[in-house]
């Protein structure tokens, strides 16, 4: 019953539920950050291709810029060390080009070796085998440079052009991507799982409560929970909690009161036996050294009833406990023929009838129900038993069935009716409780039967009916269960007379 | 009648045996499985009265063993436990009848009766409830020695409700028996080969009483000083 104070399962379940918020939210967040740096590094590779394409359209502009400075007749060959007999005289767009990025440009041409005729020297020697362009990254002090080189004809035939640029594009997109976009999404992700962690903790805060309110509680305190307290969406909890408080503290009650009672009961026969016992125990040590004890007939009578008695009890608490256990649906219901449990009853109290002189009879007609058979079997044994014992020697009891499958729903019941004093209608309700017995009855009896009775009925889904017997004289109990059609079996005909 | 009650409660099966013995049974009392089989290797009972509770080996065990060896000695097996399962379990592992603990001492001579005359029905073909007895090979009724004199209806009825016994017979069941001999039979005819039998069977305590609303019953009538017993 004790629940553990740390009860692993429920913070377990307050962590599985921030767990599964925190996964939710952080997933689709996730890949909206991955999302979104990829697509603007695809941006800066376009930027990249567009920063090749512009270097590349320049360099047939420097191409033409190269113009030819030494006379046609110069002698040959020119040492180009003293004078490469050439110039530049750059055309607008490269002009402008270098001049927009100045100290992050550059430009040389070469000749076919390789050998610098005008232009930065820190250019690398770059020998493109075909008419292609070549592109290339170097760094020079620090700056990366994206350099172009081509065979163009020139003025001065043909000679490797080549162009670099040092703001470079792709460097500059990723430094804007990891700044502009990874940074701020990481930055934003940050926020979210502090935010998300904060709000789903505080989201939950009902549901923490709610679980250390049920914790700290001991067994014995089954009071309800404030819901009013509560957020509107743990309400419904909250009242399914407080019903189920409800029923198991009746139950718990119920049952207290049931084995107080139960022992209490146990205590009368269990006494009687005991002096009984006790008395010849004392007597048999006051006669000293004799072996034999004489018993008189009716002391062992005596002590048989109350043994059988005690042993009665015995079996009505079990059947009471198991009606308890069934209610709780425990157990399958299957199909009764109440007729043929009518019959094996009354089998079984002929003898009983037969010593008190009584008329143990029976009217049955078809009658099927859904239940549990040992069940309705206690049900009717604990009926007839009442029967037998409160009436009078020379009486007559009928056990009747029957059903009436034209009414609504079908109906399907059991009647015992005897001729003995009955039960006044004040008593009718107070006979159906645990232990309570008529006043001036002769009869031993332990007040149970009637009540286990009901008990069964109510397992049932209905209830005992305590009626006048015919000619306004005894006891007709009855037992009204809803029908069933016998599945597929023919309806057996009735035993007349 | 020797009869092997294999209890190992103290009380219970001084009770049971002082209680039979009275009733005029030989009963040798066992506390073990294992001594009960030996009993029953060396000696022949007519009966064996089995608790379920028995230390070791338990009596469905026990039961069972008997069974597996071949020995069709009637069971009679005692149980505290009444769930329904515990039924079931001792009926199929081959017991003949149960009883519940506590139980009281004229049902269980009840029960050993019927079980008696139901083996005995078995092997001899003889159906007897005490003075009556009705040799079924033979064809010959008896009532405490003296032959009786049946028609072939009456036969037919006392059968049925000698094999019952000590159960009620349902009166349309007697009326499905009786359809051998007469296509057309009438409740009201049943009557008369009951009424003719009861007044045969009277005489020598054996009565035979109509259940209202069911049928009929043979009983004994018990010896007037039993029958002031509460």
């Amino acid at each position: 019953m004790r629940a553990s104070p740390e009860g692993p399962s429920a913070d377990g379940l307050i962590w599985g539920l921030q767990r599964r918020l925190l996964v939710l939210l952080f997933l689709p967040l996730g890949l909206v950050g991955l999302a979104s740096v990829y697509f603007h590094y695809q941006s800066a590779g376009t930027a990249a291709l567009q920063q090749d394409q512009q270097l590349l359209r320049l360099v047939p502009m420097l191409a033409d810029s190269v113009v030819v400075t030494l006379p046609r007749d110069a002698p040959r060959p020119i040492d180009l060390d003293v004078d490469p007999g050439l110039a530049l005289l750059l055309a607008p767009p490269v002009d402008e080009f270098l001049k927009e990025r100045e100290g992050y440009a550059g430009y040389g041409v070469m000749d076919a070796n390789g050998r610098l005729l005008v232009g930065d020297r820190w250019l690398p020697t770059v020998l493109p085998t075909t008419e292609d362009a070549e592109f290339l990254s170097v760094v020079e002090s620090g700056i990366t440079y994206r350099v172009v080189a081509q065979r163009s004809p020139t003025a001065a035939g043909e000679l490797i052009i080549m162009l670099a640029d040092g703001s470079d594009g792709r460097q500059q997109w990723l430094d804007t991507v990891l700044l502009r976009v990874v940074l701020p999404n990481l930055l934003l992700m940050l926020v979210a799982a502090v935010a998300v962690t904060w709000a789903v903790s505080r989201a939950l805060r009902p549901l923490i409560d709610l679980k250390e309110a049920v914790e700290r509680r001991s067994p014995r305190d089954l009071s309800p929970i404030d819901a009013e307290s509560a957020p509107a969406e743990v309400r419904p909890l909250v009242s399914s909690l407080n019903r189920l408080f409800s029923l198991v503290n009746d139950q718990t009650q119920a049952q207290r009161r049931f084995v107080a009672d139960a022992a209490h009961q146990l205590r009368t026969p269990l006494a009687g036996l005991q002096a009984q016992v006790e008395a010849w125990s004392q007597a048999a040590r006051s006669m000293g050294g004799a072996e034999q004890l004489s018993l008189r007939v009716e002391q062992v009578h005596r002590l048989r009833d109350a043994t059988r008695r005690t042993s009665q009890l015995a079996n009505q608490l079990l059947a009471l406990s198991r009606a308890d256990s069934v209610s709780a649906d425990t157990h399958p219901m299957e199909q009764v023929d109440l007729q043929e449990l009518c019959e094996n009853i009354l089998a079984l109290y002929l003898d009983a009838a037969a010593d008190k002189q009584m008329d143990l009879g029976i009217e049955g007609a078809p009658a099927q129900t859904r239940g549990h058979t040992w069940l309705l079997r206690e049900l009717l044994i604990n009926i007839v038993d009442n029967a037998i014992k409160y009436t009078p020697p020379g009486g007559r009891i009928t056990l009747r069935c029957g059903q009436e499958l034209t009414a609504e729903p079908p109906q399907a019941w059991i009647e015992v009716e005897d001729d003995g004093p009955g039960i006044a209608d004040d008593e009718r309700q107070r006979v159906l409780e645990r232990f309570y017995r008529l006043h001036g009855t002769q009869a031993e009896g332990n007040g149970l039967g009637l009540a286990i009775a009901d008990e069964i009925a109510r397992s049932h889904h209905t209830q005992l009916q305590l009626l006048t017997g015919g000619n306004g004289r005894g006891l007709r109990v009855r037992v009204v269960f809803e029908a069933v059609r016998a599945g597929g079996r023919p309806v057996r005909e009735s035993p007349e007379g | 009648m020797r009869l092997l009650l294999v209890e190992d409660d103290l009380m219970v099966a001084s009770g049971i045996k002082l209680g039979l013995s009275n009733a005029g049974y030989t009963v040798d009392w066992v506390g073990s499985a294992e001594r009960a089989e030996h009993a029953l290797d060396k000696d022949s009972f007519d009966l064996a009265i089995v608790d379920i509770g028995l230390p070791g080996v338990n009596g469905l065990e026990l039961t069972q063993r008997l069974r597996a060896r071949g020995l069709t000695i009637p069971v009679l097996i005692l149980t505290a436990r009444d769930a329904l399962h515990d039924r079931v379990q001792g009926l199929d592992l081959g017991a003949d009848d149960y009883m519940l603990k506590p139980f009281e001492l004229p049902e269980l001579l009840a029960r050993l009766r019927a079980l008696l005359r139901r083996s005995q029905a078995a092997t001899t073909a003889v159906l007897s409830l005490g003075p009556l007895e009705m040799d079924t090979a033979l064809r010959r009724v008896s009532l405490a020695g003296q032959p009786m004199e049946v028609g072939p209806r009456e036969w037919t009825v006392l059968e049925y409700l000698l094999l019952q016994a000590p159960k009620p017979a349902a009166k349309d069941k007697l009326l499905a028996a009786l359809t051998g001999w007469d296509k057309e039979i009438t409740p009201n005819a049943i009557e008369v080969y009951v009424s003719r039998l009861r007044a045969k069977l009277e005489p020598a305590g054996v009565a035979l009483r109509s259940i209202r609303g069911f049928g009929y019953r043979l009983e004994l009538v018990p010896p007037p000083a039993h029958a002031r017993e509460p």
